[in-house]
């Protein structure tokens, strides 16, 4: 089997318009979590989020992407997109070469523009700019025609774990000899839909989101953009990657349309088969990076999940969402780019607004920024509505 | 990798047998609903209501082989789209209500996973799991990870592989705008006679079980191919060379079915393709039965395994021969192009 490097990464959240602003917040301990000032709402009063700081017109300004009918999600795409390839040094021959995969994501797409989505598809008043750019996989469509990309291309929904399974698709296909490179991530911004669709479950915070907290109250949504370079241990040729994608399991939990099992048994799945597939026993992973949404119920099953696994020695773990909100499609790509940063800097970067374990569970996770600690092999959980969940493990290449 | 069995919802009769048996199913009303079955059977009546039509011709194809194949490990689907008009629902609600106390209903059952989802809930299959929601190309994506998913076992495996599109106002009224449908009534039977610009909108739900076992096989899924914004020469070169790195020159092809809507505007796609590489060859369009939707391919793969199970009764297909290897071919817009090449088992 094909060992997959992790060869660039490409970033942008609330934290920070590019990986290395990113890593400034996570070290201080900097929330975006706050007011949203760009994203239109009437719940921009009443409840936090994640934002990422730039306006439609300086998105379009950064990534020099100003073509009639482009959507914020398309252009967070690009540019976190950009900053991967630029950051693994690909040619533009390397990202049109046809053994070269690109993989996406999002839940939203093309959706975040609820209003003018609801007069188009209500025949009111003359079509918007948007009308042809509402299918979730617009915005892969939009990045294909700018770079010119002739290999495999392929965006995935299902739901929160969405990058994660774009992630994990790209390395198999890498594996499998069917492709030298996978270009792999998603994007979703903040949109009215998705803000209505969560407060309809009843399930966001009025306050930033404290994951396994005893007192948590839901999650808070953010935006972002994430996109890692895969290529073949042998494409790599010289590169110092970041990581190896060792270990990845899908599985589905089986139990309800948007609530996870007592029992997590699909979480559980996943994580087994993440460590079956990396030749890994579980007392190998030195941190989890959470799904941790901060949800009464996610954080219970998660919870359940590593006590189940791992025992009494459960690894050092945070949920980053305490930083970047929930990016829904992004968050697996996102998460993931923070773990390649744990590995890379040794260090974990902590679970913040945490105060008290949930009872009956007694995890507390790292609430401090922890510095030179050894991480050889890191996990990272992304479960979602339908079911979905998926874990990777990436590891320190030897 | 092998298809085990198909099963469709569609335009057509082919829930029942009529469709096999040459039964042809006119729709002039430019607009090719689906037949759907009584799911009663097998959907409890207060679980089918909450279900929009998309997650319902899902689970009325999809179900009955996930019962029939209890070796049925995961479940992979591609969905362009997947529930709309719960979708728009939503949608009405937040702009009409001002962002007002929804029901989470119509969210839950808008997201495209949704599906997957339910067939995995009703199927208790807690295996591999995913949807791939790729445009025209979100089937094509879901077998391609089908196939790694079986290769990458030493142990006998199913999966159940599907494509679901449903009609909605949403995406009518939005294609309307992109110009997709022809603005003159047009039926089915005619469509692929019209040269007018756009095609006919229809939906429906086509499953596939497919397995690394040749056994009981009802044909073989040799390789895919796909291309975005591929040059009009270019695209000739690249599926003679698709047909070359599987071993067969153009001439071992023997039927073509193609995804033709009558569309003035693209079908010189497929046009191109028979002259250049295929003179003489059968040829059918399956949009004629299926009408036109993001993952119709789908559909076409269901036709292509029907003919090369030798059935010359569909219509249209008397003289379709027992063919060895079939090219399923679909493009939308000229964007995104995808092919399959079937054989027989």
């Amino acid at each position: 089997m094909r060992k997959v490097f992790i060869t660039g990464i490409g970033s942008i959240s609330s934290l920070g318009l590019t990986v290395e602003e990113q890593l400034e917040s996570l070290r201080a301990a900097r929330s975006g979590i706050g007011k949203a000032v760009h994203f239109q709402s009437v719940y921009t009063s009443q409840l936090p989020f994640a934002e990422i700081n730039a306006s439609d017109d300086e998105l379009k300004k950064l990534t020099g992407f100003c073509d009639k009918g482009i959507t914020r999600t398309t252009l967070i795409a690009m540019k976190a997109f950009q900053e991967a390839v630029a950051d693994s040094k690909l040619s533009q021959d390397e990202i049109s070469d046809t053994r070269t995969a690109f993989i996406s994501s999002s839940t939203v797409g093309g959706m975040c523009y609820t209003d003018s989505l609801y007069a188009d598809a209500n025949n009111k008043g003359e079509p918007s700019d948007y009308y042809s750019s509402y299918e979730g996989s617009n915005h892969t469509l939009q990045i294909i025609r700018a770079y010119k990309l002739r290999g495999y291309t392929d965006t995935i929904n299902t739901a929160c774990s969405s990058s994660a399974n774009a992630i994990l698709l790209g390395a198999r296909l890498i594996q499998s000899g069917r492709a030298d490179r996978a270009i792999v991530g998603g994007a979703d911004c903040l949109a009215k839909f998705t803000v209505n669709g969560f407060n309809s479950l009843r399930i966001l915070n009025e306050k930033p989101c404290r994951p396994f907290d005893e007192h948590r109250e839901g999650l808070t949504l953010g935006e972002g953009a994430a996109y890692l370079v895969l290529e073949a241990e042998e494409t790599a040729g010289e590169k110092q990657p970041y990581a190896e994608v060792t270990g990845f399991g899908n599985a589905n939990d089986a139990f309800h349309p948007s609530a996870t099992s007592d029992d997590a048994r699909g979480p559980l799945r996943a994580m087994r088969e993440a460590l079956r597939t990396a030749g890994l026993s579980p007392g190998d992973i030195d941190y989890i990076n959470a799904h941790g949404t901060g949800t009464i119920n996610n954080d219970e099953t998660e919870s359940f999940a590593f006590l189940t696994l791992f025992g009494e020695k459960v690894p050092l773990f945070s949920s980053t969402k305490s930083y970047t909100g929930h990016t829904l499609a992004a968050a697996g790509a996102v998460e993931a780019i923070i773990s390649l940063l744990s590995i890379r800097h040794g260090e974990i970067y902590p679970n913040l607004n945490f105060e008290q374990a949930i009872t009956g569970r007694g995890l507390i996770p790292v609430t401090e920024w922890k510095r030179n600690v050894a991480i050889n092999h890191v996990m990272s959980n992304s479960f979602g509505f339908g079911g979905n969940g998926t874990a990777l493990i990436f590891s320190r290449c030897t | 990798m092998y298809i085990k069995e198909v099963r469709a919802i569609s335009p057509q009769l082919t829930y029942g047998n009529e469709f096999e048996k040459g039964d042809f199913q006119v729709h002039g009303e430019g607009i090719l609903y689906a037949i759907e079955p009584s799911y009663l059977d097998f959907i409890p009546a207060s679980l089918l209501r909450r279900m929009g039509k998309a997650v319902r011709m899902g689970i009325g194809a999809g179900l009955p082989l996930v019962k029939k194949y209890p070796g049925i490990e995961g479940i992979i689907i591609g969905t362009a789209n997947g529930g709309l008009e719960d979708c728009i629902r939503f949608l009405n609600q937040i702009v009409d209500y001002e962002e007002g106390v929804l029901t989470p209903t119509n969210f839950v059952q808008s997201t495209p996973n949704a599906v997957a989802g339910q067939l995995a809930l009703m199927g208790e299959k807690t295996g591999y799991n995913s949807t791939h929601t790729n445009g025209s190309l979100a089937f094509d994506n879901a077998m391609t990870d089908a196939r790694l998913v079986l290769e990458n076992t030493e142990q006998p495996m199913e999966l159940l592989v599907g494509a679901v599109e449903e009609i909605s106002d949403y995406n009518y009224n939005i294609d309307t705008l992109n110009k997709h449908y022809k603005a003159e009534s047009v039926t089915n039977e005619e469509l692929i006679r019209s040269t007018t610009d756009g095609s006919l909108c229809g939906e429906g739900a086509t499953m596939f079980v497919v397995s690394n076992q040749a056994e009981n096989a009802v044909a073989e899924v040799v390789d895919q191919f796909q291309i975005c914004f591929p040059g009009r020469e270019e695209l000739v070169t690249l599926v003679a060379a698709f047909l070359a790195g599987n071993g067969i020159q153009p001439a071992e092809v023997d039927v073509l079915v193609f995804g033709n809507s009558g569309d003035g505007r693209t079908d010189f796609w497929y046009n191109d393709l028979q002259e250049q590489l295929f003179p003489g060859k059968e040829i059918t369009s399956f949009k004629q039965f299926s009408g036109d939707y993001r993952t119709a391919i789908a559909f076409g793969c269901y036709l292509a395994v029907k003919i090369l199970r030798g059935n010359h009764s569909i219509y249209g297909l008397e003289n379709a021969g027992r063919p060895k290897n079939i090219l399923v071919y679909n493009q939308f817009a000229g964007e995104r192009h995808g092919f399959f090449l079937l054989r027989d088992v």
